[in-house]
């Protein structure tokens, strides 16, 4: 329950410092290491194939993708940004936290938690012959990703 | 037979997208146009053909198998979910024609139809889903296709607009997966079927209050009603005009209201505590968005708190829950797809014409643009509603559904509202298309003919479907009211399984 409790608390900690840091770098791997606490998270509950997912593809591809595309980012586009902007997020953050404890400290004894069983079946099994119709939509997903990476970056092409 | 012609509607303009961008290299304008609108066209005929084939009042179920084994591939047609299948097609086959000619100076085709398609794929897939997550996954196909979609003109106000919209959608998504998580704990499924079955079986009265109110919060806010409505005035204009015909007249409704009342009728159960906020906040995002529409220069920012306002009668009607009273408001989204569509296209040829969407230096242009003043006139009265156009009917069922229930104070907040309505579409009118034209109009000319072609569709859908409503609400209306008024019966009983 203690090492839940940490974990819980590094995964905040990082979400946090992801949110609040000016390096652009520095936040892509707070968020990573975010990520990381999750998937452990996950694993411990047993929920593998989350874990794994959470792992290879959200602290490792994207902050790849993050920091690539921070790479190519130029230093003069810096903004300043107003003092103001800077402290609503950690007052939004602290009343979400109150709001957050109330609400499920009350809502938590109510929920009938589920029997506790490991993942079955295969891999492949899971997400083809339960989840399909959630691959299709996730095919999806990434063909409009691919295709409004395709849009939107036209431009220099239209101005040539 | 009938589960291809319901894989069709996903599948189609799927599989097209996926391969436009590599025939746009064989042609770059002709053929995406072509084939994007013969898919449009071939899901008009599909929604016609499945509506002789659905037995009234019972849900068409599809349970794909791959070599004898089921997958977990389940869609489900029903009345209420073909009439607004129907509602895609119609839509996006005009704002299809339409992009024939408008989007030429944008440029691009390929991508732009390909995104317009995956939008489509992802509204239908929403419609057809039997699961909790795949209304959720299909939510985020159409809204990841709209964000593109929203900033393809690429200028600074596109770009911010879609940010803004990005941010205020992810918002909306994260309320909707916290409230499914909660469920799938409660319910351990996500089956519409099994969550209805499993909490009608379970004494979850407050948990069910507090995933209903993350519902409300999610799904308001991709439906726009107000307190949640901050990005929609944004994000529609900034988009081309085609797509802000199908945000308004389309997404709106199909991710917010349709995905709203699926799980509120069919899974919750419409209490009468929900009944009632559902009322109060649709008769509020009537009241104030028409008061903001009438201060607004810009004509399509004015459509925009227009769309919110209208979408407030929608979710009043529903929300009611009397059978007349969903008979009402599915009548009314229906004909506010239509006619909104139909006003954002007008737009986009005034726009394209004139260069402005600023009302206050429009003039007189009905002179230069006749088909566009007359279909502009049409949509807006139909919007007002003005007999005997369809928008007139669908306000009156309303407007005598909450008298009938015993609400006259809500019917007297939906007759008020309606002649503000009244006001600043002939506003619109007046400042757009009658005066004396200024002088610098006197080169414009009416808008391409696939422009002003689609146009003329849709108005004349307009008056079609106002001269003959009682035929079109027997056909599709009241049957899906009919699936509706079930309530969770009527997944317990046709969709378990």
């Amino acid at each position: 329950m203690t090492l839940q409790t940490l974990l819980l608390i590094g995964l905040i900690v990082f979400s946090a410092l992801a949110l609040l840091s000016r390096d652009l770098i520095k936040a892509a791997i707070s968020f990573a290491a975010a990520s990381l606490f999750l998937g452990i998270v996950f694993f411990r509950m047993g929920a593998p194939y989350a874990g794994v997912f959470e792992i290879s593809v959200v602290a490792g591809l994207i902050t790849v993708l993050f920091i690539l595309a921070v790479a190519l980012t130029e230093k003069k586009a810096e903004v300043r940004e107003s003092p103001k902007a800077r402290l609503i997020f950690p007052l939004f953050f602290i009343v979400f936290i109150i709001i957050d404890v109330l609400v499920m400290r009350g809502l938590i004894r109510k929920i009938p938690t589920l029997p506790a069983e490991a993942e079955t079946g295969l891999f492949g099994q899971v997400l083809w012959g339960q989840r399909t119709f959630d691959l299709v939509g996730q095919v999806a997903v990434i063909l409009a990703g691919v295709f409004a990476v395709l849009a939107l970056f036209r431009k220099k092409d239209l101005d040539d | 037979m009938e589960t291809t012609l319901i894989v069709f509607f996903l599948v189609l303009p799927l599989a097209l997208a996926a391969v436009l961008p590599l025939l746009g290299r064989l042609s770059k304008r002709v053929l995406p146009d072509i084939l994007a609108n013969a898919v449009f066209f071939v899901l008009v005929v599909n929604a016609f053909v499945l509506g002789r084939r659905i037995p009234a009042g019972e849900p068409l179920i599809l349970q794909a198998s791959w070599f004898g084994e089921p997958l977990g591939l389940r869609m489900a047609v029903d009345n209420f979910s073909l009439f607004l299948l129907l509602a895609v097609a119609l839509v996006s086959l005009c704002v299809g024609l339409y992009s024939i000619s408008y989007m030429e100076h944008f440029g691009s085709k390929p991508a732009y139809y390909a995104l317009l398609l995956i939008m489509v794929a992802g509204m239908n897939g929403l419609i057809l889903s039997t699961d909790l997550f795949g209304i959720y996954v299909f939510l985020e196909v159409a809204a990841v296709a709209s964000y593109a979609l929203v900033a393809f003109g690429l200028g600074r106000d596109e770009v911010e607009a879609a940010f803004k919209y990005l941010m205020l959608s992810v918002a909306a998504s994260a309320f909707i997966l916290i409230s499914i998580a909660v469920i799938f704990f409660m319910t351990g499924s996500l089956a519409l079927s099994d969550v209805a079955r499993s909490l009608a079986a379970m004494d979850a009265g407050p948990v069910v209050a507090v995933c209903s109110a993350l519902f409300l919060m999610g799904f308001g806010l991709k439906a726009a009603l107000i307190p949640f409505h901050a990005w929609l005035p944004d994000a529609h204009p900034s988009a081309p005009a085609p797509i802000s015909a199908m945000l308004s007249g389309l997404l709106i409704k199909v991710s917010g209201v349709y995905a709203m009342t699926r799980i509120f009728f069919h899974v919750f159960g419409l209490t009468p505590a929900l009944s009632m906020v559902l009322m109060i906040l649709g008769s509020v995002s009537i009241v104030l968005a028409a008061f903001l529409a009438l201060g607004q220069k810009d004509l399509k920012r004015m459509l925009a708190y227009s769309s919110i306002s209208q979408v407030g009668y929608v979710v009043l009607g529903l929300g009611l829950g009397t059978p007349l009273g969903i008979i009402g408001g599915l009548f009314h989204l229906f004909n506010h797809a239509l006619a909104k569509g139909l006003l954002f296209l007008n737009s986009g040829s005034i726009q394209s014409a004139a260069g402005t969407r600023n009302l206050d230096e429009m003039a007189g242009l009905a002179r230069r643009m006749p088909v566009t003043a007359v279909t502009s006139l049409v949509g807006s009265l139909s919007i007002a509603g003005v007999p005997p156009l369809n928008g007139f009917w669908s306000k009156l069922i309303i407007i005598i559904a909450l008298v009938q229930a015993g609400q006259g104070g809500f019917a007297l907040i939906a007759v008020l509202a309606s002649i503000l309505t009244l006001w600043y579409y002939l506003l619109f009118q007046r400042k757009a298309f009658f005066g004396k034209p200024e002088e610098r109009w006197k080169d414009i000319r009416e808008a391409p003919f696939w422009m002003t072609a689609s146009t003329v569709v849709l108005a004349l859908l307009c008056i079609g479907v106002g001269i003959f409503f009682s035929p079109v609400v027997a056909a599709w209306i009241e049957p899906a009211a009919g699936v509706l008024g079930k309530g969770i019966q009527f997944v317990l009983g046709a969709w378990g399984l």
